[in-house]
């Protein structure tokens, strides 16, 4: 697939301080995850691929357009829903999306078109003809997501789209999220700290670090290599059992609360598990492939042993 | 001894006419609880009316055995962390916490000695002699954090505030969360991410609407939501062979086979035997079992259930 | 039977020209613009001087109306370079009064609410934003000036006859420019303000503040030091001696316009148009400080 971004030994600073220091690379999935702690640079960088700051030196590249010397027609590409609270105030929804899609180039007839489609697809249709001053928290954010995607970008930037999202309305927000990943057309970056939102939506992830890009990686193949790792949640399950997996040549590691974590070497099969429990009627409540992936990862790029729970 | 819980008797809180929470009954013991429900459901009312920043209209709330009528006995040991990113001009990180510490009546000498431990609690310490107005949102939130747990309070009531806050950031603050937890403190938190919730709480509390919906454990809350069976999701090879086996066992009450034909979504009233059973069914069968899961055992279904999609964009 | 599915789609359409983004901000301005009756009242308001001298005009010029209104041969009102330069002087201070209650309302609220950033995302250049709002100000303000101010120009002309036209030329192009000096002066430094403080009222005071309190300063730092150079922030006096050279009328202490007066003194007339140059570059200066998509903290 043509890469999506390209960082070509791109440098940012403010003033003196260096914030991206170098960044090199080329990213190509359809939905790119943007990790890092606080300070890494995340926002800079999206900052800086929308042309909000001009690079000290290098430069980047979306859709093979230079940001330095091509930067409009870059942004003709782009959708943006910012972290922050952004709107125009006194407007109605559908006049604020109207406005935003024919300031993207829109010919004011498909604007208005676009408008009312965006609205509906992302769930506001009731409300489309209220006031942005009006709409409530989750309303706000999903009027953001309206207005990015609008003008049919081909690549959409997402900084925190679940922020102050009740369980809902989250759930519904990576459903949509998931919806334009699997359409193929138009990619994503979503910058996020839920490391959870990035596992379920993303396939690529990015992760920066002082400036500095600390990992860079493919989570299906990563999800593909996780394969003997093995989660499981027992209940009456006791010393035996684990010896017992033990003696099948399994690394295991037994928690108070039932919860094991194993490895499984060639040859061993789940089945084998299964007439283990058989024998010794113990249930097997959960039983997973490993799913932190993406946290491990996370952690390792930190170098930071995992002090988590 | 006095009594350790936070106990709400029969509260109501009215603003005018707009509800906040009515008749609210709880007594939460120490550990680590937390409060979910849409937003507006009364979570901030709620955690409001356990600081004793506003009033019951009806009722009494009573915190360790103190009634919250006395503000400068429970201050003392009350810690809250709002969602709201408000602070007093001009401060520094240290001075921020140190002149909350010095309002509390501390000698100088003591009120260093906690501020300090309270940045290195937060890890904050480097950060400490900026101004706040200069702070990132997760910066922010940790010296918030830290303005809430420098004074030692037994209850620390925090909304959301893991948000803004980077994965390890989360981890740490995860983790002292769980050390005050099992200290015997009592940890009330508020959050909208509800895997979070699960890992972390002792106990639950949903609100709808401004009522109480459920609490407890979470397991509890789920085995006691009778009127649905428990849902679990079974990832094999051959679905259809399994679902015939547990037909003929009697156990189940609904099963339905995953969209992409590996998997077999099963709806029984005794988890347990199903259990058991499974163990059985794989051995016999010859069955290639991938993943097993039950798929509603956690605070978003029993989320589902009780409030279900209300919330969100209406 | 057919059913379709909405799900969301790319756009591959045709785009609208690029030059021509910039009006898209005055357009959806003005139709907000058209719903406040306040406003509307406004407008015709500062209309009316225009049309009520039409009038004069064209009762001087017509004898039966002359007759009519029993009216001797004397002037009813001289139309030369003053008469114009105080119609412009009247319009241009209604217009001070528009620009402290329209321009604030262009970017502060855009600004207190963070929306830069969804305009800037977009192939929308700061200049281009900059541009379309001060465009807003820019068309309401030539429609109070220059507009009017050649249309009577030409009426004059075209009932004079006699080559009326040809000698009093220069007053036409006086007007033109002199509107133009002004109202371009003005949208910058309303568009600067509202940028600088975020509070609608607060700007629209400022506006006035920079009017009236500069020149009190500069009356008091005249006073004081015993000079006139204290004339240079007193815009009025700016503009006064600005556009009583292109009107190319005798510049002494209280000539100039109606609101604009030339305040007297020895300041060289091409000090009043730097410190007029100096003034619009400062504003721009500050614009393109604060219209910006992200902020640098240091």
């Amino acid at each position: 697939m043509q890469p999506v971004i390209e960082l070509d030994n791109l440098e940012v600073r403010f003033g003196e301080r260096p914030i991206l220091k170098k960044l090199n690379g080329a990213l190509t999935g359809r939905a790119i995850g943007l990790l890092g702690p606080n300070g890494a640079g995340k926002s800079t960088l999206i900052n800086t691929l929308l042309g909000f700051h001009q690079p000290f030196a290098g430069t980047a590249r979306i859709f093979g357009k230079d940001i330095r010397t091509d930067a409009k027609a870059v942004r003709a590409l782009l959708g943006y829903m910012p972290e922050n609270d952004s709107f125009i105030a006194g407007m109605t929804g559908v006049h604020f999306v109207r406005l935003m899609a024919e300031l993207s180039g829109l010919p004011p007839q498909q604007a208005m078109e676009r408008a009312h489609e965006a609205f509906f697809w992302v769930g506001l249709g009731e409300a489309r003809y209220r006031n942005l001053g009006t709409y409530s928290l989750g309303m706000k954010q999903m009027a953001k997501l309206a207005q990015a995607i609008a003008h049919g970008p081909k690549l959409l930037f997402l900084d925190e789209p679940t922020n102050g999202l009740d369980p809902p309305a989250r759930a519904r927000m990576i459903q949509l999220i998931q919806e334009i990943r699997d359409r193929g057309d138009l990619r994503l970056i979503l910058s996020s700290h839920l490391l959870r939102d990035v596992d379920e939506c993303c396939d690529e992830v990015l992760i920066l670090k002082d400036g500095r890009i600390a990992a860079s990686c493919n989570l299906e193949e990563e999800r593909r290599a996780n394969r003997k790792f093995l989660e499981l949640e027992t209940r009456g399950a006791n010393g035996t059992f684990t010896a017992g997996i033990e003696r099948l040549g399994c690394e295991a590691a037994s928690f108070p609360d039932g919860r094991m974590k194993l490895v499984m070497p060639d040859g061993v099969e789940i089945r084998q598990l299964y007439a283990l429990a058989a024998e010794q009627n113990v249930q097997i409540r959960r039983l997973n492939h490993k799913r932190d992936s993406l946290e491990d990862i996370f952690l390792k790029a930190m170098e930071v042993p995992n002090g988590g729970v | 001894m006095s009594d350790p819980r936070i106990v709400f008797d029969n509260v109501s809180r009215f603003y005018g006419e707009v509800l906040g929470v009515n008749r609210v009954n709880l007594a939460i013991p120490p550990g680590i609880t937390s409060l979910v429900g849409p937003n507006g459901s009364g979570k901030t009312t709620l955690m409001n009316l356990m600081t004793g920043l506003i009033h019951p209209t009806r009722g009494s709330v009573t915190i360790l055995g103190i009634p919250t009528g006395r503000p400068e006995e429970l201050f003392r040991k009350m810690g809250y962390c709002t969602q709201f990113d408000a602070f007093p001009k001009g401060l520094t990180g240290y001075q921020f916490i140190y002149s909350f510490l010095l309002v509390h009546g501390m000698v100088e000498s003591e009120a260093v000695r906690l501020t300090e431990e309270a940045l290195e609690r937060v890890s904050m310490t480097a950060a400490a002699g900026r101004p706040v107005a200069a702070y990132s949102k997760g910066m922010r939130q940790r010296i918030k954090l830290a303005q809430a747990i420098a004074h030692r309070p037994t209850v620390l009531v925090l909304d959301e505030p893991l948000n803004g806050l980077d994965p390890m950031a989360r981890n740490e603050t995860i983790a002292l969360f769980k050390q005050w937890g099992g200290e015997g403190r009592h940890v009330i938190v508020s959050s909208h991410i509800l895997h979070e919730v699960d890992r972390i709480s002792d106990q639950v509390i949903l609100l709808s609407h401004g009522y109480v919906v459920a609490e407890g454990q979470i397991h509890d809350v789920r085995s006691e939501v009778k009127d649905q069976p428990m849902q679990i999701l079974v990832r094999c090879d051959k679905p259809g062979v399994l679902a015939a086996r547990l037909f003929e066992k009697d156990n189940v009450v609904e099963a339905k086979v995953n969209s992409d034909g590996r998997g077999l979504l099963v709806r029984t009233r005794d988890a347990d035997n199903l259990y058991l059973m499974l163990n059985r069914i794989v051995l016999d069968s010859g069955l290639d079992v991938d993943a097993v899961a039950p798929a509603d055992d956690d605070v978003n279904s029993v989320y589902q259930y009780l409030i279900g999609g209300e919330g969100g964009t209406t | 039977m057919a059913v379709f599915k909405h799900a969301y789609k790319g756009y591959e359409g045709a785009l609208t020209p690029a030059w021509s983004r910039f009006l898209i901000l005055p357009r959806y301005a003005f139709a907000e613009k058209r719903r406040s009756r306040f406003f509307s009242l406004f407008f015709l308001v500062s209309i009316l001087a225009p049309l009520i001298f039409a009038l004069l005009i064209y009762v001087q010029h017509s004898l039966s109306a002359m007759k009519l209104l029993q009216i001797g041969s004397s002037n009813l009102i001289t139309v030369n370079a003053a008469f114009f330069m105080n119609l412009l002087g009247w319009q241009s201070m209604m217009t001070l009064f528009l620009a402290a209650f329209v321009g604030p309302g262009q970017i502060s609220p855009d600004l207190a609410n963070n929306a830069l950033p969804l305009y800037l995302s977009r192939p929308f250049s700061r200049a281009e934003y900059v541009l379309g709002k001060m465009s807003v100000l820019l068309i309401l303000m030539s429609i109070m000036t220059w507009i009017p101010g050649l249309l009577l120009f030409i009426l004059q002309a075209s009932l004079e006859g006699n080559g009326w036209f040809g000698q009093n030329l220069r007053i036409a192009g006086a007007i033109f420019l002199g509107s133009w000096i002004w109202i371009l002066f003005l949208s910058l430094l309303s568009l600067a303000l509202s940028a600088w403080v975020k509070w609608k009222p607060m700007a629209g005071g400022l506006l006035f503040g920079s009017f009236f309190v500069a020149a009190g300063f500069g009356g008091a730092i005249n006073a004081i030091l015993r000079t006139s150079w204290g004339n240079l922030i007193n815009i009025s006096h700016l503009i006064g001696t600005v556009w009583t050279s292109l009107f190319e009328r005798p510049m002494h202490r209280g000539s100039g316009a109606f609101f604009f007066r030339v305040h007297g003194g020895d300041v060289p007339t091409w000090c009043c148009w730097m410190a007029l140059v100096l003034i619009c570059a400062g504003c721009l200066y500050l614009l393109s400080h604060k219209i910006r998509g992200a902020e640098v903290v240091r």
